[in-house]
């Protein structure tokens, strides 16, 4: 083992040395294994490129079939519903994967998010050799540069690229529309009693601001932090969004529970909201409709009223 | 001992001290929290209020209603809380003649946290009707539970009590597996709202919910504190107690079935606070002594004002946000029971029989 580092951290210098030199165009044709680092410093050698792909988070899978690679997924988590032929593909778990069925599918490539991966998981997948690239999207930006590996891991840059590229085009349009409104304060509800709410450091506090919108739980230090209505009458939010998991089987009962804060201008003006959660949820190519969907929530005069009450 | 020295002047004199402790760490934790509410200006909104002779949040900004309709009913929801666990804790641990027995250890708590889950699995914690789903759900839970365990004791004939105590373990483990089963059948969204519940958490209610409770849990406070006696000679064994004229096992079934419908209340509204059931009891009983008509009511103020204690902590600590406070019961109380128990002098264990 430890004679051999050495010799891979030579081979791997090697490798990016010749990648950084020779011409990208040559992606289809690339022989020879390849390394790749991934969000957990680990490297990844993949002899060629991957035919066979298992997908561990719903929006690896739909960045995989948004770079038209779809064919190429051979498993999925039972949560991986987007796009609707993701659906029949076999699934093989998402928190406790089903290591088994993922060795039956013989594999050359893992991609799993950060979140959710268990140690011993990926100690197993590693002990099987099996190619496993962890992904961890915490920020939007990651997302866009998740698209732009997949699409040089996988031999589609230039779909990768296109799509990055629209997609950043989109949210600088937005970022550059809002730069000028008044930032309503929000409150996103993820869990109503006790009160969960998002922080910094997390996806959708980020998505708030892209869609020029003020979170009132930015001072907190926590992700997911669990806020103080005390807080919340303080900061008086404009409105208040629910994704829409909160909602979905009874809008009106979070609507009356928030009734009896009658002093917040969100409840005085009945701005509730709710959001379609995986679009928010999952670092995937769909985020640019999220923050779309929320820039039209908060600012209905720019963006065009959006029926979502 | 204690059974000897109660006078009616020293039962006043404690729970004259204890109530005016317990006032003055209501009007403490009323002034912190995690938005600044000086006291000049708290007065100003207490004293409209008292003049108008009713909540008023107007238009006197946030202030009014942080403290009047956050703060405050969060605090007396944690005082009743704390206050029945406490006295749940004195009851069944004379009872059972066990120092560890508490709500926790009957699968009463465990049983109360199973109906929420259901009912947030069935999508009623989100439903118009969630605000009496959950705790209908839990309080069902409980006396499930209850009705479990009492049916395995009773089948006993009596109601052996380490056949209740076997039946509560036991319980435990079936009642957390279903709950674990059910939480990752959860999509991992709503599966964090629950845990966030199960953790505990105390939710500022309305007044008429805090009242409602107050008048529930005042009553069996009531029904426990009839059969203190009974308490006090069942210390000294079931035959004894039964020798001295109490009637034993109809004393059982009333301050089992009491404590759990107190406990399913609690859990209902406040998700799992685990310790203050078994670590109040103790302390209180270390200072005041063993005579259940001093040691219940005591050990009542003191689970409440620990509660609002700690909920103040857990609410003030990590400010703007906030931590669950069963977290912060366990750290304060489990640390100290450990304390007790290494110290020879003051081990809960010797004062078994």
């Amino acid at each position: 083992m430890s004679r051999r580092a050495p010799t891979i951290a030579w081979t791997c210098l090697a490798v990016l040395l010749i990648a950084g030199v020779l011409p990208v165009g040559s992606q289809q044709t690339e022989t020879g294994p390849r390394t790749f680092v991934d969000d957990l410093d680990r490297k990844i050698i993949l002899t060629h490129t991957p035919r066979r792909i298992i997908s561990l988070a719903p929006s690896i899978t739909e960045t995989l079939f948004a770079i038209g690679l779809g064919e190429r997924v051979v498993g999925v988590t039972q949560y991986c519903d987007y796009p609707p032929e993701a659906q029949a593909k076999p699934k093989v778990g998402y928190i406790h994967p089903n290591l088994e069925s993922i060795v039956a599918l013989q594999p050359d490539l893992v991609l799993a998010p950060r979140e959710f991966l268990r140690g011993e998981v990926l100690g197993k997948l590693e002990q099987l050799n099996i190619p496993t690239y962890v992904m961890d999207a915490g920020m939007i930006d990651d997302v866009l540069s998740h698209i732009r590996t997949l699409g040089r891991m996988l031999g589609a840059l230039d779909a990768a690229d296109e799509l990055a590229g629209r997609m950043q085009k989109q949210l600088e349009a937005i970022k550059a529309r809002t730069a000028m409104l008044p930032r309503p304060r929000v409150l996103y509800v993820l869990n109503s009693e006790p009160l969960i709410t998002v922080g910094p450091g997390s996806f959708i506090h980020q998505a708030i601001e892209l869609a020029g919108g003020s979170n009132i739980a930015e001072p907190s230090r926590v992700a997911y932090p669990r806020l103080s209505m005390e807080t919340v009458l303080k900061a008086n939010p404009d409105l208040i969004i629910f994704p829409s998991s909160v909602v979905e089987r009874g809008s009106e009962g979070e609507r009356q529970r928030w009734q009896r804060w009658a002093t917040l201008s969100a409840v005085k003006q009945g701005r509730f909201y709710r959001l379609p959660n995986e679009l928010l949820n999952r670092p995937g190519p769909r985020v640019v409709q999220g923050v779309e969907t929320l820039a039209r929530i908060l600012h209905p005069d720019t963006f065009g009223e959006r029926d979502s009450r | 001992m204690g059974v000897v020295g109660l006078t009616r002047g020293r039962w006043v004199t404690a729970i004259v001290t204890l109530l005016s402790a317990a006032v003055l760490m209501l009007i403490v934790c009323l002034r912190f929290g995690v938005e600044y509410i000086g006291f000049t200006e708290a007065a100003r909104i207490l004293v409209h209020t008292v003049r108008d002779g009713q909540v008023s949040v107007g238009t006197a900004g946030p202030a009014g209603a942080i403290l009047l309709q956050v703060r405050l009913p969060r605090l007396l929801l944690g005082f009743l809380v704390g206050s029945s666990l406490a006295a749940v804790g004195v009851a069944l641990q004379a009872l059972l003649r066990n120092p560890l027995a508490d709500p926790y250890v009957l699968g009463i708590s465990s049983g109360a946290a199973l109906g929420a889950t259901v009912a947030t699995l069935l999508g009623l914690g989100t439903a118009a009707f969630a605000v009496t789903a959950l705790p209908l759900f839990a309080f069902m839970g409980g006396l499930f539970s209850l009705f479990v365990v009492y049916r395995i004791a009773a089948s006993y004939g009596r109601l052996p009590i380490h056949i209740l105590l076997l039946a509560g373990v036991i319980l435990n483990a079936i009642f957390s597996a279903l709950i674990m089963f059910i939480t990752s059948m959860m999509e991992p969204n709503r599966s964090f709202g629950m845990m966030a519940w199960l953790m505990g958490a105390l939710t500022p209610p309305t007044y008429s919910t805090l009242a409602a409770l107050a008048a529930y849990i005042a009553t069996g406070g009531i029904i426990l504190l009839r059969q203190a006696r009974a308490l006090n000679l069942l210390t000294f064994g079931e035959e004894a107690a039964a020798s001295m004229g109490v009637e034993v096992e109809k004393t059982k079934k009333t301050i089992f079935f009491t404590a759990a419908l107190l406990t399913g209340a609690a859990v209902s509204v406040s998700g799992m606070i685990g310790f203050i059931g078994m670590v109040v009891p103790h302390i209180v009983r270390m200072v005041i002594g063993a005579d259940h008509r001093l040691l219940l009511p005591a050990a009542a103020l003191v689970g409440g004002v620990f509660l609002i204690a700690a909920d103040t902590v857990a609410r003030i600590v990590l400010a703007p946000g906030e931590i669950p406070v069963g977290v912060v019961t366990a750290l304060a109380g489990g640390p100290f029971f450990i304390f007790l128990l290494m110290n020879r002098k003051t081990s809960p264990i010797q004062w078994r029989d």
